[in-house]
């Protein structure tokens, strides 16, 4: 079953000349994920599995939420939980973690604003 | 209440099928159970893949042929998966190393009885112990079929993502009006659905189509669009098909094509006066069994061997079973074929035995021991029904001829009833 689990009002400080960089993690086993990271303007990173993309600096993230959209599966039968990670500049920003009873394929949606320091 | 809950069971089934909390399970299988004798089929099937699996047995039936509730306990358990380690669906499907394909099917089985009878009818307690592993070994279908499998939930993750972050990104920028919002979806899904080069141009535009005509049915609160955003997805992923795609690849990794070989270990402990500080360690027992999953049109069939290796402590038989013939070694070597369909599945086994016993025959003139070999031959042959209740829930039914028992060889009828539970691992609190 399809669930959608949204993570709003999300921030992170951030001069205008530095750079943004967004990481996902897979914690538990299994995971497949496809995450697409909307920002402000044309050519939206996109990051399969573990990876870290550079999403921008902070004046280019400034004037509108960043969208974090990530598409996860787990088919794998010895696990039950969903757990993913997601960093910016290294910084732990969200925990998720779903059962699978709830969702084996859940949309993960986070809403992200850079405001300067 | 036992007795309650499986007639519940028994008589309302659909009330099980709408518990979803586990994954399935297979029919009971651990090695601790089957040296107990609590599961009669010597082909051990690949275990159930829950890290904690806990089994009842019964045949339902005592000697007067009334109903008995079940009172033997099996569980098997896999520690590696009590923990995360982070792996990839990749390196969850090809681990690198021999020792890592190991540690991760390592299993520890328990079986338990407070009705195990000794030579005299006299019940005892006694307890099984056992340990198994499952190495595979991939083959050219096999990765064909999960690059396949793979390539294509990851298209359609990839355009899932593209279109539903576009309808996130404007319905967060506060555009409520529908025909504005399709308007501005419309180029982006049509963009996302040609680089995947899953559809033609002609089931490009009938996609577009659609997604327009059935937004437009979707009801949008601007006070809270997040129903809205909701069904979207919903929508979306319907019209991918990607519920049917992750089934294909679920159901795939559960039964791959290719060989595999599971080991395992048992060996039973008898506390023959019922006393803790008194036992005996009456058999232990080695499996080895190669198996083989078909591909393409018969991946329904899968073919098992096994090799059994069992050793008896005669000492304990002489004093427990004096009037039973008991052979020292014994080698089990037979074949089981196991079909299986959605719910239903059948294994059919016929499996040989040759025993021997080296026995003492007096002492030649210079005062050696001498020895005389007595063998033997007996063969079994079982047929297991199983039907698969809910995703926790496994009903299955064997019958068959076994090898003569070592009390009463003349009973040689196998007809077992057996229910076997699936529980998973408690919700983890943080869990949204």
């Amino acid at each position: 079953m399809r669930k959608t689990y949204r993570y709003k009002d999300l921030s992170f400080a951030v001069a205008d000349n530095a750079s943004v960089t967004f990481k996902v993690e897979l914690v538990s086993d299994g995971n497949k994920v496809q995450t697409l990271i909307n920002v402000p303007g044309p050519n939206d990173p996109e990051i399969k599995d573990n990876d870290t993309a550079v999403i921008g600096t902070g004046n280019t993230l400034r004037n509108d939420t960043t969208i974090v959209v990530s598409d996860i599966m787990n088919p794998v039968p010895e696990e039950d939980t969903i757990a993913i990670n997601y960093y910016v500049n290294g910084e732990l920003l969200v925990e998720h973690t779903n059962p699978k009873s709830d969702s084996e394929r859940p949309i993960v949606i986070l809403y992200i604003k850079f405001p300067a320091p | 209440m036992n007795k309650m809950l499986i007639l519940l069971i028994l008589l309302f089934p659909a009330l099980l099928l709408a518990q979803e909390e586990v994954p399935k399970l297979q029919a009971p299988s651990s090695p601790a159970a089957s040296i107990m004798g609590l599961q009669p089929s010597v082909v051990l099937a690949p275990k159930s893949y829950k890290a904690l699996e806990a089994s009842l047995f019964s045949n339902f039936m005592n000697n007067e042929g009334g109903f008995i509730v079940p009172n033997d306990f099996a569980l098997e358990f896999t520690p590696y998966w009590t923990k995360d380690h982070g792996l990839t669906l990749p390196d969850y499907l090809f681990p690198k190393r021999l020792d890592d394909q190991l540690i991760r099917s390592s299993s520890f089985s328990l079986a338990t009885t407070r009705n195990f009878l000794l030579g005299d009818s006299s019940a005892s307690n006694a307890l099984a112990f056992g340990y198994r592993t499952t190495f595979f070994i991939s083959n050219g279908a096999d990765k064909r079929r999960l690059e396949s499998l793979d390539g294509h939930t990851e298209t359609l993750s990839i355009l899932n993502t593209r279109i539903v972050s576009a309808m996130e990104e404007q319905v967060a920028r506060s555009v409520t009006d529908k025909n504005l919002l399709c308007q501005l979806i419309q180029p982006v899904a049509e963009q996302a659905l040609k680089d995947s080069k899953l559809f033609s141009k002609a089931d490009q535009q009938t996609f577009i189509k659609e997604l327009i005509r059935d937004i437009k049915n979707i009801e949008l609160d601007p006070a809270d669009p997040d129903a809205f955003l909701d069904s979207f997805i919903a929508l979306v992923d319907e019209k991918l098909e990607g519920e049917q795609a992750f089934n294909d690849y679920k159901d795939y990794i559960r039964e791959r094509f290719g060989f595999s070989v599971d080991l395992a270990y048992a060996a039973l402990l008898n506390f023959p006066t019922n006393d803790f500080e008194y036992s005996f360690l009456t058999r232990q027992s080695v499996w080895i069994t190669p198996a083989y999953r078909f591909a393409d049109k018969l991946n329904m069939l899968k073919i098992m061997g096994v090799f059994r290796y069992t050793w008896y402590n005669l000492d304990y038989y002489a004093r427990y079973f004096p009037l039973v013939k008991v052979y020292d070694r014994n080698l089990d070597y037979g074949l089981a074929v196991n079909v299986g369909f959605d719910k239903f599945s059948m294994a059919f086994e016929l499996v040989g035995r040759h025993s021997n016993s080296l026995v003492s025959a007096g002492f030649d003139p210079e005062g050696n021991q001498l020895y005389r070999k007595e063998k033997d031959n007996d063969t079994q042959y079982a047929g297991t029904f199983s039907y698969r209740l809910s995703e926790q829930i496994v009903l299955s039914y064997t019958l068959g001829s076994s090898f003569d028992p070592i009390l009463n060889p003349e009973s040689t009828l196998i007809s077992l009833l057996a229910l076997n539970l699936g529980f998973g691992s408690p919700p983890n609190p943080s869990a949204r």
